[in-house]
């Protein structure tokens, strides 16, 4: 929680005094904005504090000096304060006597202040919610201790919890009370069975009673007991480690109580072909690993790649080429002709074998990196210059040196896609990014009528007339219909096992629950 | 057909008593003291024809209406009212709203305060006045009923409120506060304080400038980059971190100057107006807290009332000013305080009493895995019956194009993940970013919700916004003036046909998305055991018992033990044992005791004073046995619970030395005088943390996570309302006559008191009539409609009815349903996908060719509204292209 609780005291010497602190220390951020008085505003505030209202100043010229007593003191001095750190998160959880980032200090100081000076609780214990945007916002809770020499028997505390989202403060309310309550109720039960054995000794009542009331002395009597501390009050050593881990656990719990689902798009098909590939090689590699001691093939990590994935462009690895190279499917089909680019982005599209002969492999490199695009990742299988020829079924992309033979067996309107694609890239208007973007859309488009086609025929195994209409509905039908169909199938070899899977399973549930 | 929603789900345990709520204006003048200006508590309707005309007696049933125009029969005669003697409990009221010491601070303070007997809420909020610098017209009036009112009651500037209900019972003056209103005190104090604020608010502009802000192209590759940031913005934002920054103008002032008079505002600090309600709390523990929940849950929307209250009360100060009799006066402003303070109550009572969607679509979805089908198969349902009924007028691609383009939390949901899903394809990857953020930047998941239920155009616009600003800055308004982009929008479905509305409003609570949220709570049994985890170190009087290592092999280590038994099971699989013999030692414990071990080894061989003593504690090998000696030897003797087992047996005198000890130990630090200072600079403080913090574990956190089934999400969701309901996201009423008297106001109200914490620029309403089949849009940003009618009607877009028409059509082929719905997702994906490329052709375009984006993108004209409008999520310059 972006907060900070601490236990504040009112004085019967010095007024309203800051205990202990606990605050939570977040994880640095990238560029995290300069401490100390480089915090734009810090001075106003300082401004602001010593124009604050008549207990600031009354309580600052009291106090001056070391005129503090045990009562204002949690830890010695020279105590390091306690923390506690939440390893999950890397929050540190900070407590002190006071604040250690100075810019809390005041708000704190005012909390406090304004906790036992200025807000008016009915009954003087219990909860209040005041603040404001320049100070914070503060929860704080009033209570009693029962101390067997102060002055009614008792002494005045809080604990505020200071922090900047109002909303959520508020929101925390209940949460707040309830969990207040059980630690002061403890502390309060402490001292009181201090209270009640210190007056079996020592009735105080009586010795009040029977004393001489002497206004002289009577401050100077009392004035070192005023100074009694928590500790003394609830004879409990390790009160401070105890309300630092109370504090350190409101602060974690309160910041934990509502948690968010946030849901996000499914990953694309190409997204999860993409990892499904990867894992095969890590498993691949793993066990070439094992089998032969490492061959050390410098592998991205799966999530670095997965992040960098930029589908439409591929990699970077293009850069790296030397020579000339092909840039973009425009730049491909300037090369070509419009006519031969057509003929050649249908056969990719239908998953006929592209075969490319030349000399330069960068060149056909880049051309086919370029024509990848077009198809979805899971349907690309390139082996991008090979000494010899591989069967259609090992690879859709081919490069070949001039003198490699290709086997005789080699050698054979259009889809609706392809002719969407023609009109962006003929259309000199579009940036080569709108026509990449512009690609994407079709093939998430017809990647989802896959889907379907795939649920449909392959899951469901429906007939042809039921195939037909969905056909019909997918826009599939109609001119170059049966391109759009050999596509369809095509492309559906291009879909991740996962999802294939998923469809498989969730039809085997389903029959079993009709079953049932 | 069957109906939608058979059960609806209220807040409300109980009835809820309009005058369950009070309405308290106080004045704190430094001069005069404090006085009571309105007090609903005290405030009587005289009516000629009933005696008991105070309306709060007669509240509506829960299944009526309650309607909030119920003065708008009465105009031609307002009531009149009496004002008797205030209630006894209005000191001490006053005593809690300002406070016993006033503060200097100039802005607008909120409290809250809980009242024991009876039990009460009381919200306060606090402004100092300001008064327009008075032209000589309104200052004769003023003058004059001043005046005349000395003569009657010549004490009454002493002690006005009195005499004025001493006088006959009837309250006819007390508000001569305005006739002491001249401003000619202090006028320069208002410049510099707006100079302060102005600081304040470039301190928080540079502070999110400094912050590192993913390029606006990145997001591609992340789908959740934008609810990231929007998140991690909320995060920076409110964090204590940076010291208190004012998030925006808070410079809010009760305000006094008239309108026609406002040349010159100066300002009066020493008067503070406070405008309190008083909540009664039901007597019943269950009800009470199932008020409370709602209370501090809606508490947003709670302020936005009262800033809208506070308003009203504005005005009624204002405009019986300028009245010249006095008794009259006194009604008006009554008359406009009570119509005011009559819609607030009603608005609460609505909201909590309001029915809500028993079961919104989405948010079963994602939280109930194991209905998923069921859930899927019935929205599939409802949506074709929908589309059969509205078929001829598309009634139901037109309401989806405006939910889809103007409710956009639905956006992020389809921005496909980089991440592999975590069981099944179909389940939608829960985005590990911001649950990673949630963790290590808390930011308020409620207000998250409220931002995706209300907002149009993300909050991440604000983060572009600031950096636009700071180029206007610098560039010299290249970009010109700039709106703020945010825009809220609710939809409201009316309609005769109860199912009907409710078949609407079924199918529309699957689009109109928000994030689940879950409520983590303490298991029951342990929560109120002081032992358990909560408190690991229970505040009993308790004996630290510190041992030396008795191994000098052993590690030395931290380990905490305590008294009761689960607890100590669980500490040990989290804790180090110090025993030898354990095996479970926690490493990063190791390397700190090592550490700390081989500098100060020495130390091993004292005893326990010399350890307590030493500043160090890690250094050893300690045990904290908390809880009472004669307990710690009981558990120690039935015990078996830690391997060491060290200290059980420790008598109690040696017990008692230990205490001495340590009592010895602090006054001597007491005595030596180091105290520190409360005055010592914050400086100094913090170059004096050079030393190592003691660690101590953190308390381990158990939880269980349960779906909170009342959170915000589904509490803005609403049924089929009796009334018009200014703040559900959505709801359905039987008639538009109540949304056509208050629409437009209510809209502009949502501008100027938006309840989402930040600045809103536009507020929309979608309007769906399932009598007529019509959807219109209504725009805080115009006014005039022509015909009479509420807004515009909204253009289907192609895409969307596409969309529908092919999934109706799957479903009708009787695919399975969830299939239907993944392939429901996978088109609105091509929405998302779509409005990108759409974004990336506008870059640069001067001119929009529509047949172009047609051929080449599948994008028609139909569909521009919504894809900019989807486009300006993930590229905020669409909005501003299409402007």
């Amino acid at each position: 929680m972006n907060a900070l609780v601490a236990l504040c005291h009112f004085c019967e010497l010095h007024g309203p005094r800051t205990l202990f602190c606990t605050e939570a220390v977040h994880p640095p951020s990238p560029s995290p904005p300069q401490p100390g008085p480089a915090i734009p505003g810090d001075r106003d505030r300082e401004a602001d504090r010593e124009g604050e209202g008549l207990t600031m100043r009354a309580n600052s010229s009291a106090t001056q000096g070391a005129d503090m007593c045990e009562g204002c003191r949690s830890l010695p001095a020279s105590h390091p304060g306690f923390v506690s750190v939440d390893g999950e998160t890397g929050i540190r959880y900070l407590s002190h006597q006071h604040p250690r980032q100075p810019q809390l200090f005041s708000v704190v100081r005012q909390a406090c202040v304004r906790s036992l000076s200025c807000e008016v609780c009915p009954g003087r214990e219990g909860p209040i919610f005041f603040g404001d945007e320049q100070h914070g916002f503060v929860f704080s809770h009033t209570f009693f201790i029962k101390d067997s020499l102060a002055r009614g028997f008792q002494r005045w505390y809080s604990i505020v919890v200071v922090a900047m989202d109002r909303i959520y403060l508020i929101n925390s309310w209940p949460f707040l009370l309830r969990h207040l309550r059980l630690t002061i109720q403890s502390l309060q039960n402490t001292a009181l069975k201090v209270f009640d054995s210190e007056q079996c000794v020592c009735p105080q009542r009586a010795v009040r009673m029977n004393s001489a009331f002497s206004p002289a002395v009577f401050p100077h009597q009392r004035s070192g007991n005023a100074a009694r501390s928590l500790t003394s009050l609830t004879q409990h050593p390790n009160l401070w480690a105890s309300l630092h881990s109370s504090f350190s656990w409101l602060l974690k719990a309160c910041g934990s109580r509502l948690t968010e689902k946030l849901l996000e798009g499914a990953p694309t098909e190409d997204t999860l072909v993409l990892i499904e590939r990867q894992t095969e090689q890590e498993e691949e590699m793993s066990g070439w690993d094992g089998a032969e001691g490492g061959v050390s093939n410098p592998q991205p990590s799966q999530s670095e790649s997965v992040q960098a994935k930029d589908f439409q462009f591929d990699d970077g690895r293009q850069e790296d080429i030397l020579g000339p190279k092909f840039k973009s499917l425009r730049h491909l089909r300037q090369v070509l002709g419009a006519s031969d680019f057509r003929q050649l982005a249908w056969h990719v599209l239908m998953g006929n074998q592209v075969i490319w002969r030349g000399a330069d492999p960068g060149l056909i490199q880049s051309a086919f990196n370029v024509l990848k695009a077009l198809l979805p990742v899971g349907c690309v299988r390139a082996v991008p210059y090979s000494p010899h020829y591989e069967e259609a079924y090992r690879c859709n992309f081919l490069g070949l040196s001039p003198d490699v033979p290709i086997p005789a067996h080699v050698s054979s309107s259009g889809p609706t896609l392809l002719n969407k694609m023609e009109v962006a890239l003929s259309n000199e208007n579009l940036s080569v990014e709108v026509v990449s973007l512009c690609l994407l859309c079709l093939k998430e488009e017809w990647m989802n009528k896959v889907k379907v086609l795939f649920k449909f025929s392959k899951v469901d195994g429906r007939g042809k007339e039921d195939t037909q209409k969905v056909l019909a509905l997918l826009g599939a039908t109609g001119p170059g219909e049966e391109d759009n169909v050999r596509l369809l199938k095509f492309w559906m070899t291009g879909l991740s096992k996962l999802y294939k899977s998923h469809l498989m399973t969730a039809v085997r549930v389903g029959e079993r629950t009709l079953s049932q | 057909e069957m109906t939608c929603v058979s059960v609806s789900f209220s807040w409300a345990s109980a009835e809820f008593d309009l005058a369950q709520i009070r309405l308290i204006v106080y004045q704190d003048c430094e001069r005069r003291g404090r006085q009571v200006l309105f007090d609903s508590k005290a405030i009587h309707k005289l009516d000629a024809s009933e005696l008991t005309a105070d309306e709060t007696k007669t509240p509506p049933n829960r299944s009526g209406a309650c309607h909030i125009g119920s003065q708008a029969s009465e105009k031609d005669k307002p009531p009149t009212y009496q004002y008797t003697r205030p209630a006894s409990d209005v000191n001490m009221l006053g005593e809690m709203m300002f406070g016993s010491v006033s503060m200097s601070y100039k802005g607008s303070t909120l409290k809250i305060h809980h009242i024991r007997s009876p039990p009460q809420l009381m919200v306060s909020k606090v402004f100092s006045t300001r008064f327009g610098s008075s032209t000589s017209g309104s200052t004769n009036t003023l003058q004059d009923s001043f005046e005349s009112v000395s003569q009657t009651f010549p004490n009454t500037l002493l002690n006005v409120f009195q005499n004025v209900v001493k006088c006959e019972g009837v309250m006819t003056l007390f508000f001569f506060f305005l006739a002491h209103s001249n401003p000619v005190d202090m006028p320069s104090r208002g410049h510099s304080e707006d100079g302060d604020s102005g600081i304040a608010r470039s301190a928080s502009l540079s502070s999110l400038l400094a912050t590192p802000l993913p390029s606006p192209g990145s997001s591609f590759s992340s789908g959740c980059a934008s609810s990231y940031q929007r998140r991690w913005h909320r995060s920076q934002a409110t964090s204590l971190q940076h010291g208190p920054m004012p998030r925006w103008n808070t410079e809010e002032m009760f305000n006094l100057s008239d309108e026609s008079c406002n040349s010159n505002p100066a300002m009066i600090r020493r008067k503070k107006i406070a405008i309190s309600i008083i909540i009664s709390l039901p007597e019943r523990e269950e009800e009470n807290h199932n008020f409370q929940e709602f209370f501090f849950s809606h508490f947003p929307l709670f302020e936005s009332h009262m800033n809208k209250l506070k308003t009203a009360i504005e005005r009624a100060m204002i405009v019986c000013r300028r009245i010249a009799e006095s008794s009259q006066r006194v009604q008006v402003y009554l008359c406009r305080v009570m119509e005011a303070l009559g819609e607030f109550r009603m608005t609460v009572w609505n909201l909590y009493m309001a029915p809500r969607i028993s079961e919104p679509v989405w948010l079963s979805m994602i939280s109930q895995s194991t209905e998923r089908n069921l859930l899927c198969q019935r929205f599939l349902k409802e949506m074709s019956l929908l589309m059969d009924h509205g078929a001829k007028s598309q009634f139901l691609s037109a309401l989806l194009t405006a939910v889809l383009t103007h409710h956009l939390a639905w956006v992020p949901t389809v921005m496909p993940s980089s991440l592999p899903p975590i069981k099944t394809a179909c389940q939608k990857p829960a985005s590990q970013t911001v649950d990673l953020l949630a963790k290590s930047h808390p930011y308020n998941p409620l207000w998250a919700q409220l931002v995706l239920l209300k907002n149009v155009s993300f909050t991440l616009h604000r983060v572009y916004y600031c950096i636009i600003l700071f180029v206007v800055c610098c560039l010299g308004d290249l970009y010109g003036a700039l709106g703020s982009p945010v825009r809220v929008c609710r939809t409201v479905v009316v309609g005769r046909r109860r199912e009907l509305v409710q078949r609407v409003l079924y199918i529309l609570s699957y689009f109109i998305r928000c994030s689940d949220l879950q409520e983590h709570v303490q298991p029951q049994g342990q929560r109120e055991n002081l032992d358990n985890p909560v408190n690991p170190y229970p505040l009993k009087p308790a004996a630290c018992v510190i041992e030396k290592a008795l191994n000098p092999e052993s590690v030395p280590s931290t380990s905490v033990e305590l008294n009761n038994d689960t607890l100590v099971t669980d500490t040990k699989s989290t804790n180090p044992s110090s025993s030898p013999e354990s095996s479970t030692v926690r490493p990063e414990c190791t390397e700190m005791g090592q550490e700390c071990f081989g500098e100060d080894s020495d130390s091993v061989g004292g005893g326990l004073e010399h350890i307590l003593a030493n500043q160090s504690p890690l250094l050893h090998r300690v045990q904290f046995h908390i809880g009472s000696p004669r307990e710690t030897e009981n558990e120690g003797q039935a015990g078996g619970l830690s391997g060491a087992g060290c200290g059980r047996g420790l008598d109690r005198k040696s017990h008692q030395r230990l205490l001495t000890d340590i009592r010895r130990n602090e006054s001597s630090d007491s005595a030596l005088g180091d105290s520190d200072d409360e005055e010592t600079s914050p400086r100094e403080l913090y170059m004096a943390t050079e030393q190592k913090e003691y660690e101590l574990p953190l308390p381990s956190y158990q939880a269980e996570s349960r779906a909170s089934v009342n959170h915000f999400g589904r509490s803005l969701l609403g049924g089929y309302c009796p009334q018009y309901m200014p703040d559900f996201a959505l709801h359905g009423i039987s008639s538009d006559l109540s949304l056509k008297q208050c629409l437009m106001s209510d809209l502009e109200h949502t501008v100027l008191h938006p309840a989402l914490d930040e600045p809103v620029a536009e507020a929309l309403c979608i309007v769906a009539d399932t009598d007529r089949l019509s959807v219109q849009v209504v725009t805080s940003q115009r006014r005039v409609c022509e015909g009479g009618r509420l807004g515009r009607d909204v253009m289907v877009s192609n895409l969307v009815h596409t969309l529908i028409t092919s999934v109706l059509q799957l479903y009708a082929l009787n695919i399975a349903s969830d299939f239907c719905v993944m392939h429901l997702e996978d088109q609105l994906q091509e929405l998302y996908f779509k409005s990108r490329s759409l974004a990336e052709y506008l870059i640069g375009q001067t001119r929009v060719h529509v047949k172009e984006l047609g051929l080449a993108l599948g994008i028609e004209s139909s569909d521009i509204p919504l894809l900019a409008a989807v486009a300006s999520t993930h590229s905020p310059y669409v909005a501003q292209i299409l402007l």
